[in-house]
Parts: structure tokens; sequence; C-alpha cells
């Protein structure tokens, strides 16, 4: 399991795209297409900006009326999903001094 | 991306990597594009043609030499269907009692060759379907897999794979006094700030069932598709087709048949633009060619025409008896959706 201090990117050749207020998703590599519902899109959109796991964690804790008991599991498998399909790669998380502004 | 004013340059300038043959001596408007042929060909003449243009050239068996010899591609050179992309890009199409094309890389020029036991009117709907969705696809066109009719002034089409019972559907609306637009392959582009669906050959394709059923006894006395199907190749008269591009309303995703078998009733669902992106795609009309550019080009074109048409799955029994009532069940559907004709922003096809 990645660790929550890691900060995921956007594979390279992987298009993203909002359709009304959910997400498509194409590897082009696999050429594998995957939709994603509301809360999957914000999920999406949560990590792929967020400067670490924990900081997309935090914001989506702050947004959702949701236990942090539940949400935590979720996110996990949402990225396990993610990362076994190659849409998504992880690596060191951004330090704060370094975000962009 | 390439524009839709790009497109009608690349296809006028540059040279061809094909050899110049006798050159193209008629001219026709068919799915938006001119049409340039050295044969006569069963379409209408170019009235509304300008998205973009495709030579059409007969050439003898040795052009399709350095595709035949080839092996291990598509396998079996007996098969009913081979199909090969060639090392300068261009794509080798063959259906063995029909004919053989070999589409240039930039999809400008389709060379053809009929097989001796084709009719013309056989050899005419892979020239004009399958094979020509080659050269559409390598212009920067996304074709879907879909039957359009025009019903009150607005295009209406039926998306599905074969046997989703497109065509059948369409014959329904005929009857009722609708106009064919097109069959089996549809181009969208735009125009005006408008999403236009464009015209396709004036024909038909049904069983013989439902062509007597829709148009009488006479209408089974036609040419078959070919010679492994039952099914007919039905000339629509002028007064029966829609032959000017005219904006798009509806999309209708028809179920898969294995679904249909299980159901008693009519229905019409609205996908939301996501469950429609996923139908789009699931209709695209060329699923050969999945180079990277394409499926670049093809995820950005279903995801915008996902936010901009009316995407909807209709599920209804496979019975004929039953078709009268999916037709009223459509036009109830459009009528609560009635709307002004939709506005694209431009870039659409960027």
């Amino acid at each position: 399991m990645v660790s929550f201090s890691e900060r995921l990117t956007v594979a390279p050749d992987v298009l993203f795209r909002l359709v009304g207020d959910e997400g498509v998703l194409l590897n082009l590599n696999t050429t594998l297409y995957l939709g994603l519902n509301p809360v999957g899109t914000r999920m999406w959109h949560a990590l792929t900006s967020a400067s670490s796991i924990q900081a997309a964690y935090d914001a989506l804790l702050a947004e959702y009326e949701v236990e942090p008991a539940q949400l935590r599991p979720d996110l996990e498998e949402f990225i396990q999903r993610l990362l076994g399909q190659k849409l998504l790669v992880a690596g060191p998380a951004i330090e704060a001094s370094h975000e962009p502004a | 991306m390439t524009g839709v004013t790009d497109l009608l340059e690349t296809a006028t300038s540059g040279s061809s990597s094909f050899e110049a043959g006798a050159g193209p001596r008629y001219r026709y408007g068919v799915y938006g594009m001119v049409i340039s042929s050295d044969t006569p060909l069963d379409l209408p003449s170019d009235t509304h043609g300008g998205l973009a243009r495709v030579e059409c050239v007969n050439a003898s068996a040795i052009a399709y030499l350095a595709a035949t010899d080839r092996r291990g591609d598509n396998g079996d050179a007996d098969s009913w269907y081979r199909y090969v992309v060639l090392r300068d890009g261009s794509t080798y199409v063959r259906w063995r009692t029909i004919g053989e094309f070999l589409v240039a890389a930039d999809g400008r020029r389709i060379m053809f060759r009929r097989f001796d036991q084709a009719s013309l009117e056989s050899f005419q709907v892979y020239l004009l379907g399958q094979a020509l969705s080659f050269a559409l696809v390598r212009q920067g066109f996304e074709p879907l897999h879909a039957t359009a009719v025009v019903v009150d002034r607005r295009a209406v089409a039926f998306l599905g794979s074969n046997a989703f019972g497109k065509s059948s559907l369409a014959a329904c609306f005929l009857e009722a006094g609708s106009r064919l637009l097109t069959d089996d392959l549809l181009i969208l582009g735009e125009s005006r700030n408008r999403l236009l669906a464009y015209p396709g050959p004036p024909r038909l394709k049904l069983f013989p069932k439902l062509a007597r059923r829709f148009f009488g006894q006479d209408a089974t006395n036609r040419v078959h598709m070919n010679p492994d199907t039952d099914k007919l190749i039905l000339p629509i008269e002028e007064r029966r087709r829609h032959g000017r591009p005219i904006a798009l309303d509806a999309i209708y995703a028809l179920a898969a048949p294995r679904d249909a078998c299980r159901t008693l009733c009519v229905s019409v669902e609205r996908l939301s633009p996501r469950e429609a992106f996923l139908e789009l795609l699931k209709g695209t009309f060329n699923r050969r060619l999945v180079d990277q550019p394409r499926l670049q080009r093809q995820f950005g074109f279903m995801a915008r025409l996902a936010d901009l048409v009316a995407v909807k799955r209709l599920t209804y029994p496979r019975a004929i008896d039953r078709l009268p009532e999916v037709r009223e069940a459509v036009r109830a559907d459009l009528a609560r959706d009635a709307r002004p004709a939709l506005n694209i922003q431009p870039g659409f096809l960027d």
C-alpha cells in the first residue's frame, strides 16, 4: 500500500476529461477507459492536485460529512485501483516551501 | 488536433504516395465528403461536400501485391475478412467475395477492386461503409455506428453494433413518413455553431421479413449484402430520404439483443454524460485503427459529444410487431425534450 506521505500524479499517456460532473479516463498504453462517478471525480481532483495523499485526505475529510474510519479505507481502495490500472503514479510529496504559489 | 478547416486544406494540398491513375471523372457527395471516382457510383452528386475529400480509384490486382504478399498480420489469407496495415501506413482490407481496398495513410485516396462474384450494389456497400471509414478516420473524423432518420425536421440517431436493430427501427420510421438520413455510418460535424448530421448513401440494409413488412413484397427482390447473409440492400427513393446536413437532436443507444430479449416493455432512459461517453465509445464505427493519436482524438470527441447531445438508452422487445410502439415512444420522448438546435462552441473538433 502506498504511504499517505507520498504524492500522486497522473501517469504519462493518461487522459482525463470531465463530462458533466463526472470524469472519464483513458490510458493510451493499455487502451483502458474508465468512468468516475461524481465522488470518484472529486477524489481524483483532490489526489492529483494535492501535495500529498495526506493533504488530499484532509481536504476530503473537511469537505464531506464522513467519518475518518470510513474515508480512509475508501480512499485507499480508490488509490489502489487507479495505481493498479496505471492511471496514477506515486512519488515523493512536494515540500511545503516548494509548493507552487 | 485538426479542425474542419485544416482538414479541407490538407485534403487539397500535398501529394499522395499512391501512384496516379487515369484520374477521377465523377464527383459525389456523401457523409459531407466530396467523393471523386474514376468509376460511376450509386451516390448523389456533390451538393454539400466540404468537410474533406476522398478519391476512389479502380486499380488492378497488382496494386495490392504488397499487402497480399505479406503474412502474419491477419492470419488466414482465405478468411472472409483480411486487414493489414502496411509499412507506409496505408491500410489494406479485403472481403473474400466482395473486393479489396487500399486506403492511403492520409485517408485521401482509396484504391479498390471489385471481385467478379460481387454485385455492384454489394461492393458499394463495403466501399462506402467499412473501407471509407478507414479513410475518414485517417482524415481525423470519428464515424459512429449509427442509423439516422429525420423526425420533425430534426435528426435522430440510433446507435448500436451489427444486429442491434438500427435499420429495422429506421424502416419503421420511414413507414410513418420520416426520411432516412444515413444507414450504419454517421458523420457529425460543426457548421455555423450547430452540430450537424450528414447524409449517407441512399440505401437501407434489411432482412427480407422486415423489408416485406415495411416496403412491401417487391422489396424482397433485391441484392443480398453478401453471399453469406440474407440481408438485402434496399435503394431508398428520393422522397424518402433527406439529402442535406441537418441538426442532430438526440442519440438513442439501442440495447444489445441479449438484453432486449429479457424485456417485455419499451423504455427510454437518459444517460449521464459519463454513461453516454461510454456508449458513444462502444458505438464507434471503426475499431481497427487504435494508434495513439486516433485514441486521443476519439477520447476528446466522444467526451465533447457526451456533453452536447442527449444520449438515451432505448430498450425494447425484438419483435417486428412492437416496432411501431417503439417509434411512438421515441416520438413522445423527443416531444418531451423539444428544445432549440444545439449550440456548439468553436473548436468542437479540437
